[in-house]
């Protein structure tokens, strides 16, 4: 009943709060009349009983004030006033507002965007059910495993470390043997890729990511298909059917997500398949950061022509396995047993991969950590960016709370007027708190959008620039979303209340009425103590975003020394294409034709003056290696060199000097004549002063050819421009897949449509893979240096300019707080010069103080940044002066606009306007 | 204004006030008034806590109120109890006795 009522009035209150409150107007002053006409009428003049009568009601504000709290809905109602209050104050000083807001909003945005690429790469879970189950089998042994063929898809890493070798690439009679263990697995698979298919019979011929994967695996991911079925074990079987199953983002992008595509049949390398299934939604990689266009079952390498798919060879190690325990089982326990079988399987063989000295040991490892994919070449740069937008939001918040001390101040008489008129501490507080919610709120709101836009750019420059394509997925996470704005609303909270906390304390009349008569805006005490915490709070801005300039100066030297290292060729102006004519069926002999006619074909375009074709392209980030005997060395054991298959007119189409001898001729690649040209490095370490002309080298097998040398040529950098110049090997290309390289006269990028239809000309069976310049290449390698260079420059960038706010809010505060001293001290005769000296120095104290200790922080933790750094020290005194001094420079700045409006100040204006 | 005025008890004032009413139709100053002479000006009720207890009493619907004229022919507004307030003053008069039964033992013993 009674709480019915109140709910009525409520209501009331709320709709009709203009009544509800003429009403108290018009009961309170009956009131204090008819108290009025009592003394009157009990013969007090009408003046005196008035006031006596009003100065005994106590004051109509806070009586009002009293009915007010006493009424029902008046939460909801003062929440609404406050929020328009807020809004209204926070209009009022637009410049105020608009900085925190942004300051804010950088801070989260910057900090969700790094954290959702971050989570993507390095955290998020496999997307296959119960993703913690999974263990990826791992082998380690003193050496690597006799072997015909050792693959690494980059799904774990290949680690060589303290005199063992490891890996997770195994034969696939191998992981058979481990498979009939099904006391031990509940269930197990094998995969590997991806390899570059040829996609025909969807529009034009394309290049797909083919993954090669064993008949369990969908079952044992437990990835349902979203389309028609996944592969299954039948699939497997010799003489079973050629099907693919599709990526479900690749069905969406190539076949526009057709359900029509069931049953349709592509070629695949000129071989027929018929898809029979789409995969799930969400099954978007198993290893972080390997995209798959499409499934096909391991039984089918040899159709497609890949040469190391070999199911049935023992020694080719290829696949990678990824298996779920039997429940109920330990994972020491199942390690041991499988430990067993392995050792069974590669030791007991015909051609044993390891003797018993080699110490071979199996691992179960947990496949969130095991599958490491790109997790490592990403990993470190992505978590010191995390600390860089650590930092950032850490100088968002000093600076908002800064501002906000600030601006405290300057509100301090009106708070003290609101409390002297009768308001509650519990009152002016909620207000305060409006306020500085609303603010937080805004700046998480502008700082989501943000968060949005930064962490798509994040991606698609990552996709466009990393070493292979990357599908992230970058959907901004919300527990750093909240987690962000929850430090953004205690820095809000904390700093807004301080004033209403400390101005509710020093509440008393007298203080009041001093503040109105000698109209100092501070009490002495607070003024004090705030400037000194306002400092603070800039000294630490500024020694965070000096540690940040420095941290990105490294980065920046970093790149432009890799950018100025001499490759040894001349890679402007250079046009990399990728073709592989053994995808659309084409054998050895013809392929070798087929160059000929291209090389002929693409020299003839107008604007390039050269084109030679290679294995693969230098500094693009492959590098193939051999280990060869050299002919009249000492040692008996042969050598690791590098080793590019080239074709004819290499070096002058490169620009790559030859020293000696001649270069390979059309002659002796197409006569088979076994000829090389070796490079200095080569000659300097494998051949001791002597004349390298004529020597031989070769694998140290009698089947492989023994290749004589006939030319040196100079240096170059191969599998990237850190690497100190090894020595490497020129050989014909006979056969496989070519990279051309066109030299052109103008700039590359422009002939890439000429060069596309000259090839389609030639044959449009076959596709061209890539096509990217030279100096794209090299990009992408630097791709990590790029990354961080571009994000810890931009939020260095970001963080000077958040402590320079800081460093002007300081001293405009200073300023406006001394307004009255400044006059003083130029009534009695400082120069203005003085006055400016005075508040230069407070600022550039400031400032050197914040450098010293950044330089001292910077100093401390340079050193993580080490694997990125090239040709500059972690501690490079050039960097470190060069951060301190822009600071200085910028930080002048700052300091110079206020310090200069103090040095406007009008004697008499100032003394008189207080 | 005596120095020695007693504090009102948190909840007599409520019962104070729904007493002072009666079956009357009165204004603030009146209610103020009659409590005065009903406990023989031991209770002197000021304005800042008379009007919030009225109003919140009048939501919680044991007073009704509306606008008249008053003595000196001014519009002022009225309260009335109404059938809830005296189940009310029932209520809290079982409490209150409750109570000062209670303490009255308690000092004797």
């Amino acid at each position: 009943m009674k709480s019915i009522s109140r709910m009525i009035a409520a209501v009331r209150n709320l709709l009709h709060t203009g009544k509800v409150e003429s009403d108290l107007d018009a009961e309170l002053r009956a009131y204090v009349d008819a108290v009025t006409a009592e003394r009157i009428a009990a013969g007090m003049t009408p003046e005196m009983a008035r006031r006596t009568s009003l100065a005994d009601f106590g004051g109509t504000e806070p009586v009002k004030q009293a009915v007010r709290d006493s009424r029902a809905g008046t939460g909801i109602a003062t929440i609404w006033q406050d929020v328009r209050f807020a809004l209204r104050i926070l209009r009022k000083s637009p410049g105020f507002t608009a900085v925190v807001v942004l300051t804010l909003a950088l801070g989260i945005g910057a900090n969700t965007a790094i954290f959702t690429l971050v989570n993507s790469v390095l955290l998020q879970a496999i997307p296959v059910s119960h993703p913690e189950e999974l263990v990826v089998l791992r082998w380690s042994a003193h050496k690597e495993p006799e072997s015909t063929g050792m693959s690494g898809f980059g799904d774990c890493t290949m680690r060589r470390s303290a005199g063992d070798e490891s890996g997770c690439s195994m034969p696939y009679p191998v992981f058979r043997a481990l498979a009939q263990r099904r006391d031990l697995f509940a269930n197990i698979t094998a995969f590997a890729g991806t390899a570059d298919l040829n996609l025909a019979g969807n529009g034009q011929a394309s290049i797909a990511s083919g993954e090669l994967v064993s008949g369990t695996y969908f079952d044992a991911l437990g990835v349902p298909a979203a389309l028609g079925r996944t592969l299954g074990i039948a699939d497997e079987q010799t003489g079973a059917d050629a099907v693919a199953v599709l990526d479900y983002g690749y069905w969406q992008r190539m076949f526009g997500g057709a359900p029509g595509v069931l049953g349709r049949s592509v070629r695949l390398n000129n071989v027929a398949f018929t898809i029979v299934g789409v995969a799930d939604r969400k099954f978007t990689r198993l290893t972080p950061g390997k995209s798959v266009d499409i499934y096909v079952s391991v039984s089918q390498a040899k159709a497609l022509g890949l040469r190391w798919g070999a199911t049935e060879d023992p020694q080719s190690w290829w696949v990678a396995v990824v298996a779920r325990l039997k429940t109920g089982i330990k994972r020491t326990e199942a390690e041991a047993a499988a430990n067993l079988a392995f050792r069974n399987a590669t030791m007991h063989a015909p051609k044993p991969a390891w003797k018993d000295a080699d110490d071979p040991r199996l691992m179960l490892v947990p496949a969130q950590d095991g599958l490491s994919g790109f997790r490592r070449a990403l990993g470190e740069p992505l978590r010191l960016l995390m600390a860089a937008v650590g930092i950032v939001l850490l100088i968002a918040c000093a600076n908002v709370a800064g501002l906000l001390l600030a601006r405290s101040t300057s509100r301090e008489r009106e708070l003290a007027v609101r409390f002297a008129l009768g308001a509650s501490r519990r009152r002016v507080m909620q207000q305060m708190l409006t306020e500085s919610i609303l603010l937080s709120l805004a700046g998480a709101a502008l700082g989501t959008f943000l968060a949005y836009a930064g962490s798509s750019a994040l991606a698609a420059f990552a996709s466009a620039n990393g070493e292979r394509p990357l599908h992230l997925n970058v959907v901004p996470d919300l527990r750093v979303l909240l987690f962000t704005t929850g430090v953004a609303l205690i820095t809000g909270i904390g700093f807004g209340l301080a004033p209403a906390i400390r101005g509710s304390r020093t509440r008393s009349a007298a203080e009041m009425s001093r503040g109105a008569t000698e109209s100092a805006p501070v009490t002495p005490s607070a003024g004090r103590r705030r400037p000194g915490f306002g400092s603070t709070l800039v000294v630490l801005q500024v020694a965070l975003s000096i540690v940040m300039l420095t941290g990105a100066g490294l980065l920046l030297r970093t790149l432009a020394k890799l950018r100025s290292v001499d490759a040894g060729f001349d890679t402007r102006n250079v046009l990399l294409v990728w073709i592989n004519p053994e995808l659309a069926g084409y054998d050895k002999t013809h392929v070798q034709a087929l160059y000929e006619n291209l090389q002929q074909r693409l020299s003839s375009l107008p604007g390039i003056t050269s084109v030679s074709y290679s294995s693969g392209p230098m500094l693009d980030g492959g590098l193939w290696t051999s280990d060869v005997k050299v002919e009249g060395q000492t040692s008996k054991q042969s050598v690791d060199t590098q080793m590019l298959r080239v074709g004819p007119r290499y070096f002058e189409t490169m620009r790559l000097p030859l020293l000696r001898g001649h270069s390979l001729a059309l002659a002796d690649i197409r006569s088979g004549t076994p000829s090389a040209v070796v490079n200095e490095a080569f000659v300097r370490k494998f051949l001791e002063g002597r004349d390298p002309i004529g020597l031989h080298f070769g694998p140290d097998d009698k089947d492989s050819p023994k290749w004589t040398i006939v030319g040196v040529a100079k240096d170059s950098k191969y599998a990237s421009l850190e690497d100190e110049n090894a020595p490497t090997a020129y050989v014909p290309l006979e056969t496989g897949g070519a990279t051309f390289a066109l030299r052109t006269a103008i700039a590359p990028a422009a002939f890439i449509p000429a060069v596309r239809k000259a090839v389609q000309d030639v044959d449009d069976n076959v596709p061209v893979m890539k096509l990217r310049t030279q100096s794209e290449s090299i990009d992408r390698l630097l791709f990590n240096q790029r990354l961080m260079a571009r994000l810890l420059g931009g939020f260095s960038a970001l963080g000077l300019g958040l402590a320079c706010i800081g460093l002007y809010g300081l001293l405009s505060y200073e300023v406006a707080r001394r307004t009255r001293e400044i006059g003083v001290r130029t009534a009695l005769g400082a120069q203005r010069s003085d006055v400016l000296s005075m508040f230069l120095r407070r600022g550039l104290a400031v400032v050197a103080l914040g450098s010293v200790a950044g330089v001292g922080v910077a100093a401390g933790v340079t050193r993580l940044l080490g694997s990125l750094l090239y040709g500059v020290q972690a501690l490079d005194p050039l960097t470190f002066l060069a951060a301190a001094a822009l600071f200085a420079l910028v930080g002048l700045a700052a300091c110079l606009l206020p310090a200069s409006r103090a040095m406007r100040v009008d004697p008499a204006e100032a003394l008189r306007c207080e | 204004m005596t120095q020695t005025q007693t504090n009102l008890l948190q909840g007599t004032l409520d019962l104070l006030i729904l007493k002072a009413v009666g079956d009357a139709e009165m204004h603030g100053l009146g209610i103020s008034r009659r409590i005065e002479q009903i406990t023989e000006g031991t209770f002197q009720v000021k304005p800042g806590s008379l009007f919030p207890a009225l109003h919140r009493m009048e939501e919680a619907g044991w007073l009704t109120s509306f606008w008249g004229e008053s003595e000196n022919n001014r519009r002022a507004k009225y309260y009335r109890r109404t059938k809830a307030g005296e189940r009310q003053v029932h209520v809290e008069t079982k409490q209150w006795n409750t109570i000062a039964g209670a303490m009255a033992s308690a000092l004797k013993a």
